[in-house]
């Protein structure tokens, strides 16, 4: 019953990724003129893990997000590749892809209150993924879907079976979002800011149990967010993604102890911290991000780089290794450059 | 310790609600029950809590954009709950606001130079030819290109319209300036930029401010003291330092250890506070809190606790903190 564990392709080979993202690109269609509002980002996430993806508005995190459940609308034109157990997500047939979404890879909105159905009750909409993707019956699927609500940690779990989402708070709201991505026991779970529309002691609550659900059904996360405290608090790895593309690539310790790009040191230096003495002024990073149709030619940092230089005007800068799993997108991290 | 600006003493806001079908009386929503405080020039009071505690509906009392219920309002020495509307316009002058939603606060319809002119036009200020001179100024100020005042909100970025918002408080030059969560739309990159315009500008200025705003990192860096609110009601008021080094009240202990912390290494025995914020129309007897409170004993559900100073200038609502006289 359980799909978990690891992945053994027709001819023996193991697999520990749950996904690997390959040169995935993301254009929209503004004014008849194709515009990237992602270019280029690969990644991977292991079994179990949690990788988180941080950036600011615009930067492509949600596009990258809703690009790999074929989410996004027709005015996008996506390419690369999304490969989730040996298959490419972006070429499956739309009927092979329903049966994934949702049950193998599940998704959770920041916004609780539009992304659940306000028509139907909270039962039906949990139920409705069991429905579609296993054989129960529906009363087998309404008594594991009350059982997963109490696994959220919703107490009165059978009297807000029969509610609407409108009779719920925000934090029941999203524990039920919750609890419909999990019903189906996915491999990988997409949470879209899933705490951002939440107060912080009922964020604390969502995020202990995303951790503590994921760590009991080894279900993989890819958590994405512009908080920085959450993504240290909930991941192995991170990346930092900036107007569009990935510019660092590690583990939280080499983000947050030893960042390499000028975008990364910038957000961290640029965030009032709790243990900081206070009046301690803030270093923010100059500027505005560039929109998708003014993207700079070069670094698309460069214009808001205190570390700027000639070569970053003319020309985009690779992906670089500073150490095993360690990237930067920066010209500076270029061996060849001599640093 | 410089003068007392504004002072006020056991301010509330009733919303009424009325119910059902019938259309006839039910109880009241308390936004805002009982909050008693005194601001000093020059200082930031920052007022943190979480969606619902009443701390918007606080900080709209104070300019009387809301009219609240009942209490005393003394701004500069006047009460200004009790003066009328031409009265109250002028002393509007000095007092200001900055909304969160840099987006929905701007009119989409003006030119930056009609909304940031506008202020002094109501207030008979200056000739045309000054206006327009302090408008290209106070631009300047708050880091835009004068040569902006010709475009519509629309073609500015959330930052720059959060910057415009400033402006069009500060051109009037006011004394108390009310900050209703002015970052907390923007992105961590710019969050900085106006936090620390806004700190130049009162030194600049020598303006008081009154912080509103949820996220705690951000109310620690700019103010001086630190109100607590939850349910409407004072929880606990300290100098920013001592407040986060020692909080008392529990549900403050609650809040700050519910932050997460940009570091990994850092994994803290987090407090996680079981259930949701009760309802405001029906807040529960004795302490609001005590439904939350993981140390509630039974004195908590039966008695309100009283505000007391349990250290110097250290006040809290809670019947568990020992010391200190009412």
């Amino acid at each position: 019953m359980h799909k978990r564990c690891q992945t053994t392709l027709p001819g023996g080979a193991v697999l520990s990724n749950v996904l690997e993202v390959d040169s995935l690109s993301v254009e929209f269609r503004i004014n008849g003129e194709y515009f990237h509002a992602v270019h280029d980002v690969s990644f991977h996430i292991e079994s179990g893990e949690t990788l988180g993806i941080v950036g600011e508005s615009g930067c492509g995190k949600s596009v990258t997000s809703l690009a790999l459940l074929r989410l996004l609308t027709k005015n996008a034109r996506v390419s690369g590749e999304v490969s989730y157990k040996g298959r490419n997500l972006l070429d499956l047939p739309d009927r092979e892809m329903r049966q994934i979404r949702g049950n193998e890879v599940s998704m959770i909105f920041q916004e609780p209150m539009t992304s659940l159905n306000p028509v139907y009750k909270i039962g039906a909409q949990i139920s409705e993924a069991l429905r579609l993707h296993t054989q129960t019956t529906p009363r087998r699927a309404w008594q594991q879907s009350m059982e997963m609500l109490r696994s959220v940690g919703i107490a009165r779990a059978e009297g807000v079976m029969g509610e609407y989402p409108h009779q719920l708070s925000g934090g029941m709201r999203q524990r039920v979002m919750i609890a419909m991505s999990m019903v189906c026991n996915p491999q990988l779970l997409i949470a879209d800011e899933p705490t951002t529309a939440l107060d912080v002691t009922i964020q604390a609550q969502i995020l202990d149990l995303m951790r503590k659900l994921s760590k009991d059904l080894g279900t993989s996360v890819l958590l994405i967010t512009h908080d920085l405290g959450v993504v240290a608090e909930m991941c192995d790895r991170v990346a930092v993604m900036y107007a569009g593309e990935i510019v660092e690539q590690g583990t939280a310790k080499d983000i947050f102890h030893n960042p390499q790009h000028p975008y990364t040191r910038g957000l961290l230096n640029a965030i009032p911290k709790l243990d900081a003495a206070s009046k301690e002024r803030l270093q923010p990073i100059e500027g505005n991000v560039p929109s998708l149709t003014r993207m700079p030619k070069g670094c698309h940092f460069a214009p808001r780089c205190p570390l700027v230089f000639e070569k970053c005007r003319a020309e985009a800068p690779g992906l670089f290794r500073v150490e095993p799993g360690h990237l930067s997108r920066c010209w500076l991290n270029d061996a060849q450059e001599g640093n | 310790m410089s003068e007392v600006l504004l002072e006020i003493r056991d301010l509330k806001k009733h919303f009424p609600v009325r119910g059902g079908i019938s259309r006839i009386g039910g109880g009241a929503v308390r936004a805002v029950d009982g909050v008693s405080l005194e601001v000093r020039a020059g200082e930031t009071l920052g007022i943190v809590g979480e969606s619902g505690c009443g701390k918007s509906t606080l900080g709209r009392s104070i300019l009387r954009l809301i009219d609240p219920t009942s209490g005393v309002v003394n701004f500069s020495g006047r009460n200004i709950l009790k003066l009328n509307r031409s009265q109250m316009r002028a002393i509007r002058r000095e007092m200001q606001i900055v909304f969160q939603d840099p987006y929905a606060s701007l009119n989409p319809r003006y030119t930056i130079f009609q909304t940031l002119s506008e202020p002094l036009e109501v207030h008979g200020l200056f000739d045309a030819s000054e206006r327009k001179h302090r408008v290209y100024a106070i631009l300047e100020r708050v880091g835009l290109d004068p040569s902006y005042a010709s475009r519509y909100p629309h073609e500015f970025s959330g930052g720059q319209r959060q910057r415009i918002g400033i402006a069009r408080a500060l051109i009037l030059q006011p004394k108390l300036m009310v900050l209703d969560e002015p970052v907390a739309a923007l992105d961590v990159s710019v969050q900085s930029q106006v936090i620390n315009l806004l700190e130049d500008l009162q030194d600049e200025y020598q303006l008081t401010y009154i912080f509103i705003a949820h996220d705690l990192s951000v109310v620690k860096h700019i103010s001086d003291r630190v109100l607590v609110m939850y349910l409407g009601k004072m929880a606990e008021l300290a100098s920013a330092d001592e407040l986060f080094a020692n909080p008392l009240h529990p549900y403050t202990q609650a809040l700050l250890s519910a932050v997460p912390v940009p570091n990994p290494d850092v994994r803290r025995e987090r407090q996680i506070l079981q259930g949701d914020l009760p309802s405001p129309a029906n807040p529960p007897p004795g302490c609001v809190f005590h439904t939350r409170c993981p140390i509630a004993e039974d004195v908590c559900r039966r008695e309100i606790p009283e505000w007391r100073e349990v250290k110097p200038a250290h006040f809290t609502a809670c019947h568990l903190v020992k010391g200190g006289t009412p």
